[in-house]
């Protein structure tokens, strides 16, 4: 082979050939990544997709004998999948509620199911927030550890990496980390997500907030560039039309990083009278802090996962009145303290876990879940994983659950997908440290689906 | 005009952020030829100190000199302990080396301090002007401020002093400084350790300005930049690492302003624009043609 | 040992390895085969960085935008078109191939450092790209693959694919990929090609006189890295079911070859696969494995049970394994045995 010189001949027409296929595969790809999903056969969200037997749950196309996996003597295994190590490790704190819940009832007796007590052994692996990992540990988790179920897996996409070996395997995915709409999918009926506020309604209290106080309000939004960001756009955009609101100018950031400054530079510019911020994590006080330096002051909307004391805290003076809404007591309120449910919680986090703090809603939120867990293992007729899994799909007014607000009641239906529909508007207060209600409580029950974006919803 | 002359600031404030870590890198650089990946996270470990003694009650700048101490002895240490025993080692070595520590120091920081946000407060009243509409913010000015002044001690110390003409000396040609009488290893490790002091105040200073709270990942959201920062500027020039941090930041924020087309991908232009001065000037623009380590 | 003595102790211990491979998803339960896929999958584009990083000189901490691209061409035609496997693997290394030199070009003028970054702003970049155009699975970026998908073609024999052990196929998959790009890899480090790479490499100007073209070798050697990065990234889709891309992974992975070529043995052809199996295992034992034998009683212990610890001790473990071995596992045995041969010749 003569490498000094190459024969045009031979360098060119594979490399033409190459380069066609490429054009080719990338209109391909490009036209077939978002339209091709219009191909559903059932209609997401509203829409139900019932067993023969009348039931949620079909376990018609399961592997025989998976339905009692997981219950060995009085013990049920379950298991979990977040980051706790890496740059989102911060999450691990959800961890550490869990974990007390579930220490406190294992130590008070354990959970009651069909009669019997067992207790609940909860095994954690660390994803680092990568889909990928979540995929192996959680393959371990159903071939090795051999769980019961999935519960309270952290993030949307790892939830989404999973979704297809938790519905072909049988194994219950249980009160989903995430308030995305992506668990209103009628495909997937092992899957649930967890209390928090689906991202559209978060829109709908809002708007209608807004309407009340100024209903001809002109709204900037900032969202992430992805499924998040869009959740947050689209419902605003369904929710105002036909009002007198308007929105005026839309940025986007990378929700890997939170530099927003430039964003709202831009946003501030058009002095609108409301400002959406549809991000996460430090993005949200980065957003308050570049708001409050250019001196506009609009009636402020923050998502519902930026609601913690590190989080408005970081936000200093800038957090001052920013409205947002919680499925939860806050921990961080005074006011609470008295609340027997809120005293549960304290003693027990500090005997288990003495190294959390008790104030970060993102414990309370891990309690909650664990008790919300517990809950729809006690309701369950039978310790089967279709028998839970149709529990939680057909729940029936979960009250008084871990740190739930009074008067809430979380429930699913064959025709609701979606648990944390009741929920309270908050505002935050600095001079106070802590968030008070804004009116009574909402209940937006049965009404996620139609606010969902379809392509998210059925994608 | 003046949403022009705004986001100019903007750009301005955070390219002085990138500046300011590129110019620990170009330090390195210049005096051991290594691309040290671990710069970052040394910085970060620093800033933590920084948290952990204003936790204490210590004064912000009482602080931040006391983690600049430390990180010194600790920038030599890293020298004498982590790099010394590979430094004949093919570069590449290195370069995993300096790997290593990345993944090393992010993670010990986590461990030792705790995985959730810190508050770091500012070392200065943050205070914001609006002068004609324009923007300008204290932040700004003091991270422009101590670029500056980063700049002057380092020319200082490196062109203007016998310590630096050493330095100097050991990083072209180490066998003949040895001849010299140059303690070769001596003038190494004061290389890490000036870089991982001024890592510290870098961090200090940059993280309250231009991040609303201290975490695991506030570096590495800096370092990508601070990086194309060096390579657009050369990789041994400190004006080439200033200038390189200014152009970064400036045109990711008027991109963001201006093209709404690539506002998720905002990124695509200033590495565009790295792509585009290497292929003109290989070395970055005020970079010395002789760089071909690694 | 004679050279053909040395020949037969090579060739039963190739049959060996590979005899050992083969049988091993019939002996190991899907988080073993998984693990072993992920070493292999690894050590294939470690292979392919080996060429342009080992042989060649050329430094890129961007190989994971490469392994994505080859994840989300294979990805993205099963799922979205229904392809089977084995076709998609015939447009993704082209298509990778061809991305490698239109990036090898510019990689002409940029050297060493230089280029080690532009390569990383190509790994910072390629999640960004597929924010923004693609919206698959729940209409993120992720591209998850329907079970069905997974279960390999009629004409498999059905002892490789039990209902439920989809890994063994995929695992199957990944080893035929190995073999595949192993022997085209010893090939080519033997042939003309594989010489002119190091003497690019030794001396470009040197090499420039001999008359070896050094803009084709080195365009070609980074197609070729990234044409085997490309297969690896395919052959992680039946691995982990799905395709995705962040920055923080992209960068990860890209940094998992370069630590796989260097603590498997730089220039060797065997090293990267040793370092790719390295990587993968130690990795696992140390956040899977080690927290299970340490009591998290006294400060030593609770450090190294906690979660958070594993990058450390991985990233500690790196540094003092190339302290040891700076050549590598396979230098570095190759060194020992040499040294050894050398005083035993020089006894008699």
């Amino acid at each position: 082979m003569n490498l000094s010189r190459p024969s045009r001949r031979r360098g060119s027409n594979p490399l033409r050939l190459v380069t066609l296929l490429l054009v080719a595969v990338i209109i391909a790809a490009a036209c077939g990544s978002s339209r091709k999903s219009s191909t559903t056969t059932s209609g997401g969200g509203g829409g139900s997709t019932t067993a023969p037997s009348g039931k949620v749950i079909d376990t018609s196309a399961c592997p025989a004998g998976s339905d009692t996996v997981g219950v060995t003597g009085n013990t049920i295994t379950i298991g979990t999948s977040l980051p706790e190590s890496g740059l989102y490790a911060a999450f691990s704190a959800i961890l550490k509620g869990e974990k007390s819940y579930f220490d406190y009832l294992n130590a008070s007796g354990g959970v009651e199911v069909a009669g019997k007590k067992y207790q609940i052994k909860l095994v954690d692996k660390d994803d680092q927030y990568n889909a990928s990992q979540t995929v192996t540990n959680v393959q371990s988790l159903i071939d090795d550890t051999k769980v019961f179920a999935l519960f309270n897996v952290v993030g949307t996409k790892n939830n989404l990496a999973i979704r297809n070996t938790v519905n072909t395997r049988c194994v219950p995915d249980m009160l989903i980390a995430s308030g995305a709409v992506q668990w209103g999918n009628t495909k997937y009926p092992w899957m649930l997500g967890s209390e928090l506020v689906p991202y559209p309604l978060e829109m709908r209290a809002f708007v209608d907030y807004l309407k009340a106080k100024k209903p001809n309000a002109t709204i900037a939004l900032l969202k992430a560039a992805d499924d998040f960001g869009q959740s947050y756009e689209e419902a605003l955009k369904t929710m105002i039309a036909g009002t007198s609101l308007k929105i005026l100018q839309t940025q986007s950031y990378d929700p890997e990083g939170s530099n927003v400054q430039s964003q709202v530079t831009s946003l501030a510019a058009t002095k609108a009278d409301a400002f959406v911020i549809g991000a996460t994590l430090l993005a949200c006080p980065a957003a308050l802090n570049a708001e409050g330096a250019a001196g506009w002051h609009p009636i402020t909307y923050m998502s519902g996962t930026c609601v913690s004391k590190l989080l408005l805290g970081a936000g200093h003076q800038n957090s001052d009145k920013v409205i947002s809404v919680t499925p939860l007591l806050d921990p961080a309120d005074p006011n609470n303290a008295s609340n027997p449910a809120m005293q549960l919680y304290m003693t027990n986090v500090k005997r288990y876990q003495p190294t959390a703090d008790t104030a970060d809603g993102i414990v309370a939120y891990g309690w909650s879940t664990a008790a919300l867990f517990a809950e729809i293992l006690h309701r369950s007729p039978a310790l089967t994983r279709s028998a839970v899994m149709e529990t939680a799909r057909t729940l029936d007014g979960a009250t008084g659950v871990g740190l739930q607000l009074s008067g809430s009641s979380w429930s699913t239906s064959a025709k609701d997908w979606f648990l944390g529909e009741d929920f309270q508007l908050i505002q935050y207060s600095v001079s106070q440290g802590h968030t008070n209600p804004i009116g009574s409580l909402i209940d937006d029950s049965g009404k996620t689906a139609a606010l969902s974006p379809t392509s998210l919803l059925n994608g | 005009m003046s949403l022009f002359l705004t986001q100019l600031m903007n750009g301005i404030g955070n390219g002085a952020v990138y500046a300011s870590l590129a110019l620990a890198l170009v330090l390195i650089f210049r005096t051991t030829g290594i691309l040290n990946f671990a710069q970052g996270e040394m910085a970060l470990y620093s800033t933590y100190l920084v948290w952990f003694f204003t936790d204490r009650n210590f004064p912000v700048w009482i602080a931040i000199l006391l983690a600049m101490a430390i990180s010194f002895v600790g920038g030599a240490l890293i020298e004498r302990v982590v790099i010394r025993p590979v430094e004949k080692a093919s570069p590449l070595v290195l370069v995993i080396v300096t790997i290593g520590m990345f993944l090393a120091i992010n993670s010990i920081t986590q461990v030792q301090f705790g995985s959730d946000a810190k508050q770091l407060p500012r070392a200065y009243p943050g205070k914001t002007w609006l002068p004609g509409n324009v923007q300008i913010s204290a932040d700004t000015l003091v991270l422009v401020g101590v670029l500056v002044l980063e700049c002057v001690v380092l020319y200082l110390i490196l062109q203007r002093t016998k310590l630096g003409l050493a330095v100097r000396a050991v990083a072209s040609n180490p066998e003949s400084s040895s001849l010299l009488g140059i303690p070769v290893g001596t003038m190494l490790m004061l290389g890490w350790a000036f870089a991982a002091a001024l890592g510290a105040l870098a961090g200090a200073l940059a993280v309250p300005a231009s991040q609303p709270a201290l975490s695991a990942a506030s570096m590495q959201s800096i370092l990508v930049f601070s990086f194309a920062a060096a390579a657009l500027g050369g990789f041994d020039s400190t004006l080439g690492a200033v200038v390189g941090g200014l152009i970064v930041g400036v045109t990711q924020s008027l991109t963001t302003q201006y093209i709404h087309a690539l506002s998720d991908i905002v990124l695509v232009v200033p590495l565009g624009l790295i792509l585009l001065v290497l292929l003109i000037r290989p070395s970055g623009l005020f970079g010395s043609r002789r760089v071909e380590r690694v | 040992m004679s050279r053909t003595q040395r020949t037969i102790v090579g060739l039963v211990c190739s049959v060996v390895v590979v005899a050992f491979l083969a049988a091993l998803p019939h002996h190991y339960g899907r988080t073993n085969t998984v693990l072993w896929a992920q070493a292999l999958y690894i050590g294939v584009a470690a292979m392919g960085l080996n060429l342009l990083t080992g042989y060649n000189g050329q430094v890129s901490i961007g190989h994971g935008a490469f392994f994505g691209l080859g994840a989300y061409t294979t990805a993205l035609l099963m799922q979205q078109h229904g392809w089977q496997f084995i076709p998609t693997l015939l447009v993704a290394a082209p298509m990778c191939f061809a991305v490698g030199v239109a990036v090898g070009f510019p990689a002409l003028r940029v050297k060493g450092l230089y280029l080690a970054l532009v390569t990383l702003g190509l790994a910072v970049l390629f999640p960004d790209l597929t924010k923004h155009y693609v919206h698959v699975t729940g209409g993120t970026n992720l591209v998850s693959l329907d079970t069905q998908r997974l279960t390999p073609p009629a004409w498999v024999p059905t002892s490789v694919s039990a209902i439920g052990r989809d890994d063994q196929w995929a695992y199957y998959v990944t080893f035929g990929c190995t073999l595949l790009l192993f022997a085209g890899l010893v090939a080519l480090v033997r042939s003309r090609f594989g010489r002119a790479l190091v003497a690019v490499r030794d001396h470009e100007a040197a090499a420039q006189t001999a008359g070896i073209n050094v803009a084709f070798v080195k365009v070609l050697a980074f197609a070729l890295s990234a044409l085997y990065a490309g297969v690896a990234g395919s052959c992680s889709v039946l691995i982990l079911t799905q395709a995705s891309a962040d920055k923080v992974q992209t960068f990860q992975i890209s940094i998992e070859f370069l630590v796989a070529v260097v603590i498997g043995g730089t220039a060797t052809v065997l090293g990267p696969l040793v370092g790719g199996a390295l990587v993968v295992f130690v990795q696992h034992a140390i956040s899977a494995t080690l927290p299970k034998h340490v009591s998290s009683t006294g400060t030593v212990g609770r450090v190294i049970a906690n979660p958070a610890s594993s990058p450390a001790i991985f990233g500690i473990l790196l540094i003092l394994f190339v302290f040891v071995l700076p050549d590598g596992l396979v230098g570095g045995v190759r060194r020992l045995w040499g040294s050894g041969r050398q005083r035993l010749l020089t006894r008699h």
